[in-house]
């Protein structure tokens, strides 16, 4: 069930002549101020592990959790000639923005929401262009995008990230990741994961985070940078290979302790044993240079 | 005998393959030309595949699996068509496997459609490094394999060009059209480096995946088009 927050009528003043001559000006103000950005809120009761559905075509998208047992939506639009939508099926908050007329100006297709969530809701979100800002959800997350960024923090949980040209940071972020694009750059910072996959062509990747026990990191890229930074304790087996780029390596490897069923002869490979091996490592390029390194 | 339906047809598909020949599939394929269609095309793939690899392995599970859900997740798979559609289609000549087999698809189906033919081409392209064959054949069986979904996806393109033109975001169209951009370049780097070595099997696999960024990109853009109509 949800509430939305309007002006009761009651509020409204009663009209009389007197008051007629300063009222109409201000209507007139009123009226002129609701033809731009129209301010909605709106609240979702749900039980546990919701799923939210955002589609939106530009816009910053901010989602944060909260202990409450509800989704509220604040939207805003930036014209009248879109519409935000919201509504609620069961467990499931569908919040889509449309157009109200046939040809809308690029700039009047902008809505930003803030959006918040209880910590273990799932979200599927699609936002073209602006942004993408998710903190503290724990649940499954998929997001896609053209352009827009993608920034996760502290997630947990199942998450898939696409983009064609947006960058995607992850902080703090643990589970399972896969991410991929063609042009965007990855940063994926201090995660705590099990599994990360990532992929984009023109990107760079840079990984700082731990490289738990039997835990698998791959990064891919076409061209640009692929740094991973690892600390003295991790425990890894490394596969570098970049087939036109360099191979740079500033950890001390000893022979695989683990067969290696393919061993590539074209371009500059590495392949090596950190400490015990636990987590398995592979980064690929095809023209891009690859940086293992210290972390500071 | 009632014949089974393009759906159930699906099932027989694989086992076909391998020289099953069920009667209620085989009456099915003789008034399906749709199903017909597809199996000889896949007929002729799992032959080059063979042809490829002196093992003479079978195509893998996983290949099945993923066409068979590709084609499912595209909404491909459907209840046969009526037979006096049947009959008007015969009379119209074969445009590719992908064409002729959905017709009235709209293009965001159909482009997606071509992540299945990928599924194929993939198998097709992979394979040991060490396999016992002449480069002369691995780069004749890699331009057989991606030459004709060369040309697909250059069709593909030239309709989601028209579609992406009505999108009235200028950074969503700029962006999608720069990484197209830079989608076709790699392909054509990787191109050149598979004809430079073509058992290179890094480079195939990186041709492979810039082919399906460029079907999933295409997709995207007809899509989005679809969208702002």
């Amino acid at each position: 069930m949800s509430t939305s927050h309007f002006v009761p009528a009651q509020w409204l003043p009663k009209p009389s002549w007197k008051t007629a001559g300063l009222l109409v000006p201000g209507l007139l103000l009123c009226s002129a101020v609701a033809a731009g950005p129209r301010r909605q809120e709106q609240h979702f009761k749900v039980a546990a592990h919701p799923v939210i559905t955002i589609h939106n075509p530009n816009g910053l998208i901010t989602v944060k959790a909260w202990t409450k047992s509800e989704v509220m939506v604040i939207s805003t639009p930036a014209s009248d000639r879109i519409e935000v939508d919201a509504e609620q099926m069961g467990n499931r908050v569908d919040v889509s923005t449309r157009e109200l007329s046939d040809s809308v100006a690029p700039d009047d297709m902008r809505a930003d929401f803030q959006i918040n969530v209880p910590e273990d809701a799932e979200l599927q979100i699609h936002n073209d262009a602006g942004n993408v800002s998710v903190a503290n959800v724990l649940g499954d997350m998929n997001v896609e995008t053209v352009a827009a960024g993608v920034d996760l923090e502290d997630a947990t949980g199942y998450l898939t990230v696409k983009t064609v040209g947006g960058s995607f940071t992850c902080t703090r972020c643990a589970g399972r990741i896969e991410a991929s694009s063609i042009s965007g750059n990855f940063r994926l910072l201090d995660l705590r994961t099990y599994h990360v996959w990532a992929q984009t062509s023109s990107g760079n990747i840079l990984f700082t985070g731990q490289f738990l026990p039997n835990g698998t990191y791959s990064l891919k890229n076409y061209s640009g940078v692929i740094e991973v930074r690892f600390s003295p304790g991790d425990s890894f087996d490394l596969s570098a290979t970049s087939l036109k780029g360099k191979v740079n390596n500033e950890a001390k490897l000893t022979p695989s302790a683990h067969q290696h069923h393919f061993m590539p002869k074209w371009g500059n490979a590495l392949f090596g044993t950190f400490n015990e091996g636990r987590a398995k490592i592979e980064l690929t390029s095809f023209d891009g240079t690859i940086n293992i390194l210290k972390r500071d | 005998m009632a014949t089974i339906t393009c759906r159930e047809f699906l099932a027989y598909l694989e086992p076909w393959l391998e020289g099953e020949r069920p009667q209620d599939a085989q009456a099915h394929l003789r008034t399906c030309r749709n199903c017909s269609s597809v199996v000889s095309d896949l007929e002729l793939i799992h032959t080059e595949a063979r042809s490829w690899s002196t093992a003479e392995q079978d195509a893998p599970e996983r290949v099945w699996a993923s066409l068979r859900a590709q084609l499912e997740h595209e909404g491909l798979i459907r209840e046969t068509i009526p037979a006096h559609e049947d009959a008007a289609k015969a009379e119209a000549p074969r445009a590719g496997w992908f064409s002729s087999l959905f017709p009235r698809l709209p293009r965001p189906v159909l482009a997606g459609a071509y992540l299945a033919a990928l599924v194929a081409v993939a198998f097709a392209l992979s394979g040991p490094v060490n396999r016992r064959v002449n480069e002369a054949r691995w780069l004749k069986g890699t331009q057989t394999s991606t030459s004709p979904l060369s040309a697909q996806l250059d069709f593909a393109e030239q309709n989601s060009n028209s579609y992406v033109a009505r999108s009235n975001n200028p950074d969503v169209t700029a962006s999608l059209h720069q990484n197209l951009a830079l989608v076709d370049k790699y392909i054509a780097l990787c191109e050149k480096s598979v004809n430079e070595e073509p058992q290179n099997e890094v480079a195939r696999d990186y041709l492979y995946e810039a082919y399906q960024q460029k079907a999933d990109l295409l997709t995207q853009m007809t899509e989005r088009g679809e969208n702002v109509q």
